[in-house]
């Protein structure tokens, strides 16, 4: 579906992509994971033909998206991360001017408005205007937008950003249906929790050019991670010495009432750590593995808080 | 229909200003026309009979230069911010990613702004029409100028549309629009009256109309100008000069748009 070879766009020669490059084959679900800059979003506006790459070759569907881009518009929905609405426009009203706009016949097009409207349960504010919407339901607008034309291929950039706890559970749960019902997905997200239910397989990137990462098995979302863990404890600031001491020991992360640990020799070790910590008067609450995507991203990209 | 003049036209007409603008237009018009009308009348007091055609004359022309000021002052708000307005809601990159063109784009924003202005021009007609009623000037005079008018406003359109293209926020566009409206009616004229001030000087006893065609340029470029050169098409006395006048707008307005397709279409770049 999509192939991405030596992608390469910069900003007055900085920021961007670096020859990146990406394969999504038909039906995956693909999360884009990377820091802030990373080059995630404009890979996503080069795809959805909003941007031309410096050089290099974007393809969907064969296509190439610089000379093909009206046919790649037909196949692609594109969610951006601050997706706008027009405030003064009633949500039918805004999905019919989208309907109009995506050159819907019009015989479908007053059919496809409702479908959506009913898929993203939107049928009884249809007669509202955008603006009386919360967040979460302007997000569930767009993406109703956004499917409006059928597409086969979505790019989602930050698609939960701004949502609460409950918006975004709908959220996951109407794009996991998506790719179910066939729809190919690359979503950008720095919320890893929701990618790790969401995508079949992770991409990282970082300063525009691919990571390298290990490779989760048949395309299954990665595990929690044994040699990674999380340690809750009681104020105890003398805890990151105690554990950095201890040999085959990584601090990966630490805070007055939590540290996060890389072990050599995994799950067999925490057991001496959570001795050596007791002994030297930390109050240990609890000790879990930590989630496999958010260990991975702080080992490939050292994140510290 | 064009989905994107429908929006505009349905979103324009449910904002305040889309009942406020024509009002304010028809009170600053009809206040104008009443100016007009008895200044006219007074200058005639005391003489033996008052020339109704002078007063439609002077009615009419009154009308039609404050008509030209108030739209100048008018179309910028309406073109300028169009498109700016996009990027600033974001939603250009809707309308960019779905099937519509950069051309129905422009197109949906241009109609738009020229129907509004054509909505100002129809409330304006009455009183066009009170001017008429004088006499002292004839339909197609009338039409000359309106078309002028509408000429010289589609180009602002233009201009400002392309602005609007170009620019991210429309507190800039707007700005250089305005700044390009100044060029237009002010600094034309100064640099026309500078180089016929020279011409004068050194081509001394010579009447204005020997001077070369080419230092009339700016005057060409002057949106005043060319309305007065309007109210003389019927009466053969300035067609020439008219339509020099019409090549010229004609020729900026098509520059222009053709200008803001190719931004419109290379403005996912700055969103």
């Amino acid at each position: 579906m999509i192939q991405v070879e030596s992608l390469t766009k910069l900003y007055r020669g900085q920021r961007g992509l670096r020859s990146f490059d990406l394969v999504v084959a038909t039906g995956e679900s693909v999360g884009l994971v990377g820091p802030n800059g990373a080059g995630k979003t404009t890979l996503m506006k080069i795809l959805a033909t909003l941007s031309r790459p410096d050089s290099g070759r974007a393809r969907i569907n064969g296509l190439d998206v610089v000379p093909h881009n009206e046919t790649v518009r037909k196949i692609v929905g594109y969610m951006p991360d601050v997706p706008g609405v027009y405030q003064d426009m009633k949500v039918r009203e805004f999905l019919l001017f989208f309907a109009d706009a995506y050159h819907l016949p019009s015989r479908g097009r007053k059919d496809a408005v409702e479908d959506v409207l009913r898929w993203s349960g939107l049928s009884d504010q249809a007669q509202s205007y955008v603006e009386q919407l919360s967040l979460g339901w302007k997000q569930r607008l767009v993406l109703a937008k956004t499917l409006l034309h059928g597409p086969a291929l979505l790019l989602l950039d930050e698609p939960a950003t701004g949502l609460d706890p409950l918006a975004r559970l709908e959220l996951r749960r109407q794009l996991k249906e998506l790719n179910r019902r066939g729809v190919t997905m690359l979503v950008s997200s720095h919320i890893l929790s929701d990618l790790e239910d969401i995508c079949t397989r992770i991409v990282f990137i970082a300063e525009g050019s691919n990571v390298k990462h290990p490779q989760p098995v048949d395309g299954a979302p990665p595990a929690a991670d044994e040699s990674v863990y999380e340690i809750e404890m009681l104020p105890a600031p003398q805890a990151r010495d105690v554990a950095a001491a201890l040999p085959g020991v990584e601090v990966l992360y630490w805070s007055e009432t939590s540290l996060r640990l890389a072990l050599e020799g995994g799950r067999e070790r925490i057991a001496a750590i959570v001795t050596a910590l007791a002994t030297a008067g930390v109050g240990v609450t609890r000790v879990q593995p930590a989630a496999g995507l958010e260990s991975q991203y702080q080992r490939l990209f050292g994140a510290r808080a | 229909m064009n989905p994107m003049i429908r929006k505009e036209m349905n979103l324009r007409m449910r904002e305040r200003r889309g009942w406020i603008l024509p009002t304010l237009y028809l009170l600053g018009l009809g206040a104008t026309v009443a100016f007009a009308y008895f200044t006219a009348t007074e200058r005639s007091l005391g003489r033996a009979n008052i020339q109704g055609a002078t007063v439609g004359a002077a009615t009419f022309l009154t009308v039609s230069y404050t008509q030209l000021t108030l739209l100048l002052i008018l179309v910028p708000v309406f073109s300028a911010g169009a498109l700016t307005i996009e990027k600033e809601q974001r939603t250009l990159g809707a309308l960019i990613t779905s099937l519509l063109r950069p051309i129905e784009i422009w197109n949906g924003k241009f109609s738009a702004s020229l129907l509004f202005v054509g909505l100002l021009l129809v409330t304006g007609l009455p009183v066009m029409a009170l001017a008429l009623s004088l006499g002292g000037i004839g339909p197609i005079e009338l039409l000359v100028s309106v078309f002028s008018t509408i000429v010289i406003v589609a180009t602002v359109a233009a201009m400002g549309l392309y602005f609007s293209a170009t620019f991210r926020r429309s507190i800039h566009s707007t700005a250089v629009a305005y700044g390009a409206v100044i060029v237009l009616a002010v600094v034309t004229l100064v640099v026309f009256l500078l180089l016929f001030t020279h011409w004068s000087s050194t081509h001394p006893g010579q009447p204005e109309s020997e001077m070369p065609r080419l230092l009339r340029v700016p005057l060409y470029l002057n949106p005043y100008y060319f309305l007065t050169v309007s109210f003389g098409v019927a009466a053969g006395i300035s067609r020439f000069e008219w339509s020099i006048c019409l090549m010229v707008y004609a020729t900026i307005a098509l520059a222009f748009s053709a200008l803001a397709w190719r931004s419109v279409e290379r403005s996912g770049e700055q969103l």
